[in-house]
């Protein structure tokens, strides 16, 4: 229970991760494998953040840091988790937009038949 | 006192004065880009004199180096920026008269955004800086890929969206895992405390990191976006992809595991062996499906892969030799592969067709881009007196001096790539000029504006194939900075 | 004069006229002939003088330099006679073709990479010089369009592996002995262990092979050669193809301290005999293919590679075996090949330029009524291809036969009197078909040969029989080079030379071979009784054959060909063909790799992320 107990955020994290990475193998619809695209974001975030947690920790704030004695957590990786959403956001909404042109040019999203550029 | 800041801030700045620029006037947006990269180029000029001193080292926000977010404008950084901003210039140049159809005013943006990334790339001394730059880089190239909006371009740059951003999600949980191991994302930092690279935990992140970085760098089974990508985009953003972008994927790969990870041929660590063998599979892989290719953008693109494949063995070797070479053949087929896109970009522009064999008598109607495209070519397969061979010689003779076996038979696999390379790019200049072939097109040269850029590139692969000193001293300095990490850290760290 | 000024002479010269070719086509010609004049006129001045001076010290801190000697002096003023007067040829040859600028601008820029590849001192820039003339010939093999681009084709991917190889062992060179002057790794190559001279021999053995097109490396020749203008395949038979020559002898000078001696130098040797046994196939098998041809270019060019092989026997028989005689044969017959090959090509040129570019032995007949000058040229042409006294052949054959002899070598000796024997059958066939027998009634009236033909024929006529009767000239550099390889020299006088088991002279051969043919002559004219037949009047038994219909040159061999034929096949050129086919499949079966679906692709990233870390788990590698 320990080894859960203390990477259930990892666990959590990487089982996104490859739920995501699974989501773009597998799936031929691209709306699908742009949804793995973000549920793999997110597992990078999430990540992301479970490496600066620390169980019960505070937020990560000078001003009060004298109030207690309570442990802060790690504040770096929450500003990188911000950065990352943000360019993840910017990614998944160039995506949308093309399939919709894609969908325009060959009239499906599937992406075992959008194989004209090959070899 | 030049702060290498301006050499970021300046292009993003200007990237975001397009659009509002173009509320205004529709016009002027295509001169603008021209600016900001003839500005970095007299920056990096200014920076060069002390970056080959020292690094330059900026911390931004006035923390100290560790904590706070880094710039390192060494030998190698401002090469590169150097090199960026005048690829990016030429080819913006060209950009003038050749984007005339779309929404002109977002590309440009879009063009200065994706050298801005690059530059910052190659300048940053933050790995999650590294991260948000190439993602700059990516994206605006996303975008640009399908900025013509036909069937192929959209269709290649959905696939260059998804292999990309599954890239850098790795590439985003390799710094992850750094952060966790090391508990600092600045480079010198990292590198400070890192020991060895071949304990578990510290090559996860580094496995991470290169496939992540790979997939920009296109590296063989990594690079299934590249073909398409580079083929379908229109040819100025061929020529910048496949100018600039990998080759700062490369660069990113080179400054992560020499100076982070600290491989060097003396560790016990063959892991560099590793990618010298991968390089040379790219070579081979690039240059074999280059051979029977009918479309010549496509063909073009597989030979950059190949060429990708030839620095990363040469900067595997790890040798200075092979990292001048390396850095020197980075430079060569930059200057080659632009030249051989903004060409061709204005060849299948008359002929209306990617087809080789549409290209037949070209040379009689346009015999100055002919020329410049038969330059190119020479200067890609390492045909003397083009920039191609010095830079080949130098590879070739790095991997002869490590007297070791392997090494032998990968540089007989480099020298094979070269034949296969000569065959395809001697086809097409027969093509060119002793094919007689549709009368129809006019005799017309190239608009000057888009003919400065091409004459500009072809004086310099000439001079520096003539001249290569030229450019020697610099490389060699920017090899010495890219291998020595001890100087990296005491440098940032003080 | 310093030798980089002479190439920046050849160089600049070659731009210049093809700006000059810009403004008007009189002034390129008169540049172009004005600037290969000069050049010849500096070599003939810089005879006997050496010269060496390092030129540029930029690339890449190699020492670049260039050296006058008299190997590279004799090869020098052979490249700027027979290339001047390849640009003559040209004149009218080229004069209504298109792109006149380009051939003229690169014919000059060939000779130019050649005198750079003869005079350089260092590898590196023997190196830049020779890729320079390989992409310039394949610019110019190419020029023709059509059936050219195969043959460029075939020509620039033998070049280029040839090339890389040679890369591949100059750089070696440089690693080991951290030097690129010739002259340095001579000395410092006799004391590297015998596997690395082999090493050395063999890769550079290879490079030159290709170029000099010995047996199994051949096929690049016959379509480049028949495919090229005809003005540039004399320069490409004559010269350019014998820079593999003039490497093999750059190459026996680097090895200067171990010829034809045992132990340490025993694998020079070996390599040298198996060399001069190649040069023996070399000669033997393309001779006989060269019968079959109806081409004229073709035979000429199957030629070719035939008396490359005699060069190669001599050179490398003189190696293996240290034989001043048979060194000398070889590099003699290079400058006799070239200029009567050279002769021979200009004169197909000629009847090419009258008859609208027919080479078709079988459709050719009876022109020497029209051409007498060209067909002068190529009776004296084929009569030093034989090797007949009083040609310049007969003396370099001669020599090579008589080392042969002396040495004990009966095989190889019968190889080259073989290939002699094959050579007689099928010249005849040439210059039968070409210029004698019926003349066919579409070409009754030609004109003879414009005077910047005849010039050229002409000169190389005269030099054909004038180093057949004086072989005293060129032999005497042939003896300085001999000696500069650290040979023994010769006791060359100008009639021939004397050596310990017979003298050759010339002289006396003239005198034999006049009261011969006097005796002959008056025997004849005093016994004749025959009568004068019209030619086409005793055929077919008094049976009616009309008069235009018949053709004599057709079929010529007929019989032979059906023997010979199916050992003759190129089995070489065939593998060589299938190999090529092999390559384009797998490449085209390696692009399978992109499939274009994008789950594909990302499997790729997944799966060598994956192998990346499960090989690092499981075997710790890395």
């Amino acid at each position: 229970m320990t080894f859960l107990e203390n990477y259930v955020f990892y666990v959590g994290a990487f089982g996104l991760v490859l739920i995501g990475l699974f989501t773009i193998l597998v799936k031929r619809n691209l709306i699908k494998a742009i949804i793995g695209l973000a549920i793999l974001d997110t597992g990078v975030n999430l990540f992301l953040i479970s490496v600066g947690y620390l169980a019960r920790g505070t937020a990560p704030i000078y001003t009060r840091a004298e109030q207690g004695a309570q442990p802060m957590v790690d504040p770096v990786p929450q500003a990188l988790v911000l950065t990352a959403i943000v360019i993840g956001v910017a990614v998944l909404a160039l995506a949308l937009a093309l399939a919709i042109r894609l969908y325009r040019h060959y009239g499906t999203l599937d992406l075992r038949k959008i194989t004209e550029q090959r070899w | 006192m030049v702060n290498p800041v301006l050499l970021i801030v300046v292009p993003l700045g200007f990237a975001f004065l397009i659009p509002i620029l173009s509320l205004l006037s529709k016009k002027a947006a295509k001169y603008i880009p021209p600016i900001p990269l003839c500005f970095n180029i007299v920056v990096s000029l200014l920076l060069l004199p002390r970056a080959l001193e020292n690094p330059v080292v900026v911390s931004i926000g006035g923390w100290q180096p560790a904590f706070s977010i880094n710039l390192v404008a060494g030998p190698v950084g401002i090469l590169l920026s150097a090199v960026v901003a005048f690829v990016g210039l030429l080819v913006s140049i060209y950009a003038v008269d050749y984007i005339r159809e779309g929404a002109t005013d977002r590309y440009h943006m879009l063009f200065l955004l994706l050298l801005t990334g690059a530059t910052g790339v190659v300048l940053t001394g933050d790995i999650f800086n590294l991260f948000v730059f190439f993602e700059i880089l990516c994206i605006s190239s996303y975008a640009l890929v399908a900025y013509a909006g036909d069937k192929a371009g959209i269709e290649s740059a959905v696939k260059y969206l998804i292999q990309g951003a599954v890239g850098s999600s790795l590439l985003l949980i390799g710094i992850g895992l750094l952060y966790g191991l090391f508990g600092t994302l600045n480079m010198a930092d990292i590198a400070k405390a890192l020991q060895s690279p071949s304990s578990l935990p510290v090559f996860v992140p580094m496995a991470l990191i290169i496939s992540g970085l790979g997939v920009e760098a296109a590296i063989f089974p990594l690079n299934g976006w590249l073909p398409d990508a580079h083929s379908s985009a229109p040819s100025p953003v061929s020529a910048i992809l496949s100018g600039i972008a990998i080759e700062v994927g490369l660069y990113a790969i080179a400054r992560v595991v020499f100076t982070i990870f600290g491989l060097s041929i003396d560790s016990t660590s063959n892991f560099l062996m590793f990618l010298a063998v991968l390089g040379i599979l790219t070579l081979l892989v690039g240059e074999m499906c280059a051979l029977g290719q009918n479309n010549i953008k496509r063909m073009l693109a597989y030979s950059s892969i190949g060429q990708m494949g030839l620095i990363l063995f040469a900067l595997a070797m790890a040798s200075s030799y092979a990292v001048v070479g390396g850095l020197f053949q980075l430079v060569s087929h930059t200057l080659a592969k632009a030249l051989l896109f903004l060409t061709v970009g204005y060849m299948t522009y008359r002929t209306h067709s990617l087809d080789v064999s549409a290209l037949a008598g070209i040379g009689k109607r346009m015999p100055i881009t002919s020329l410049a495209f038969t330059i190119g070519a020479f200067s890609l397969i390492g045909l003397p007196p083009f920039a191609g061979f010095p830079s080949k010689l130098l590879i070739v003779r790095a991997a002869l001096a490590t007297k070791e076996c392997l090494f032998f038979v990968l540089i007989g696999g480099a020298l094979l790539g070269t034949v296969i390379e000569a065959a395809y790019f001697f086809r097409i200049v027969q093509v060119l000029y002793f094919k007689d072939g549709n009368t129809n097109i006019a005799r017309k040269q190239v608009p000057a504006v888009a003919l400065i850029p091409i004459v500009i590139f072809v004086i310099l692969i000439v001079g520096i194939g003539i001249y290569p000193k030229f450019i020697t001293g610099l490389l060699s300095s920017a090899a010495a900075e890219l291998l020595n990490r001890v100087d990296y850290i005491r440098n940032v760290l003080g | 004069m310093k030798p980089q000024l002479i190439l920046l002479i050849a160089f600049g010269g070659a731009f210049l006229t093809y700006i000059f070719g810009k403004i008007s086509s009189k002034l390129r010609d008169g540049a172009a002939v004005a600037i290969s004049l000069a050049l010849v006129a500096i070599f003939a001045c810089l005879y006997g003088r050496p010269l060496q001076e390092s030129f540029y010290w930029g690339f890449l801190g190699l020492n670049l330099s260039l050296r006058l000697d008299a190997l590279s002096w004799f090869f020098a003023i052979a490249i700027v006679s027979l290339g001047a007067l390849s640009i003559i040829f040209s004149l009218r040859y080229m004069r209504d073709r298109e792109r006149t600028d380009f051939y003229y601008s690169m014919m000059l820029m060939v000779n130019a990479a050649m005198l750079g590849i003869v005079l350089s001192n260092d590898l590196i820039s023997f190196y830049i010089f020779w890729e320079m003339m390989s992409w310039c010939t394949f610019l110019l093999i190419s020029y023709n369009q059509h059936r050219a681009l195969d043959a460029g084709m075939k020509y620039i991917i033998m070049s280029m592996i040839g090339s890389v190889a040679m890369l591949a062992g100059i750089l070696s060179l440089y690693v080991s002995f951290d030097t690129l002057l010739i002259p340095q790794i001579a000395s410092s190559l006799a004391t590297a262990s015998p596997g690395y001279v082999l090493f050395v021999l063999v890769i550079f053995g290879i490079a030159f092979g290709i170029k000099n097109a010995i047996m199994p490396l051949h096929t690049w020749l016959p379509d480049s050669y028949a495919e090229a203008p005809s003005p540039f395949t004399a320069v490409l038979s004559g010269m350019l193809t014998r820079m593999g020559v003039y490497g093999l002898l750059l190459i026996t000078y680097v090895i200067g301290g171990m010829i034809g001696g045992t132990g340490l130098g025993s694998n020079v040797s070996k390599f040298n005999y198996v060399l001069a046994w190649l040069g023996a196939l070399t000669i033997v098998v393309p001779t006989f293919i060269a019968m079959l041809q109806n081409d004229a270019k073709q035979l000429l060019a199957w030629h070719g590679i035939g008396q490359g092989g005699y060069m190669v026997l001599g050179i490398g028989f003189g190696v293996a075996t240290a034989n001043s005689l048979a060194l000398a044969g070889g590099i003699f017959h290079t400058l006799n090949h070239a200029i009567y090959i050279v002769l021979l090509f200009m004169s197909v040129a000629a009847v090419q330029y009258r008859t609208g570019g027919v080479r078709d032995l079988n459709s050719l007949g009876g022109l020497v009524a029209r051409m007498p000058v060209a067909f002068v040229g190529a009776l004296l042409g084929i009569s030093g291809l034989i090797g007949l006294p009083l040609t310049n052949g007969f003396v370099s054959k001669w020599m090579i036969y008589k080392a042969l002899i002396i040495e004990g070598h009966p095989f190889l000796a019968f190889a080259a009197l073989i290939g002699t024997w094959g050579t007689i059958l099928s010249v005849y066939k040439f210059l039968h078909n070409m210029y004698l027998g019926q003349l066919p009634e579409k070409y009754k009236h030609l004109e003879k040969s414009p005077f910047s033909m005849q010039l050229p024929i002409a000169v190389l006529s005269s030099a054909v029989v004038l180093f057949g009767i004086l072989p005293g000239i060129p032999l005497r550099v042939i003896n300085k080079i001999c000696t500069w390889l650290g040979f023994s020299s010769l006791d060359v006088t100008i009639w021939g030379f004397t050596s310990e088991t017979g003298t050759l002279n010339t002289i006396n051969l003239l005198a034999a071979i006049v009261v011969v043919s006097a005796v002959v002559w008056v025997l004849f004219h005093r016994a004749a009784k025959s009568v004068v037949v019209a030619q086409d009047d005793n055929y077919a038994a008094g049976a009616y054959v009309p008069r235009d219909k018949y053709h004599y040159t057709a079929g010529f061999y007929e019989p032979l060909f059906t023997m010979l034929r199916p050992y003759l096949r190129d089995v070489v050129d065939e593998f060589y063909t299938a190999l090529a086919g092999a390559v384009r499949k797998s490449c085209g079966a390696v692009r399978r790799i992109y499939t274009g679906d994008v789950g594909n692709y990302v499997t790729y990233i997944i799966l060598f992320l994956a192998s990346l870390i499960l090989v690092q788990l499981r075997w710790r590698p890395w």
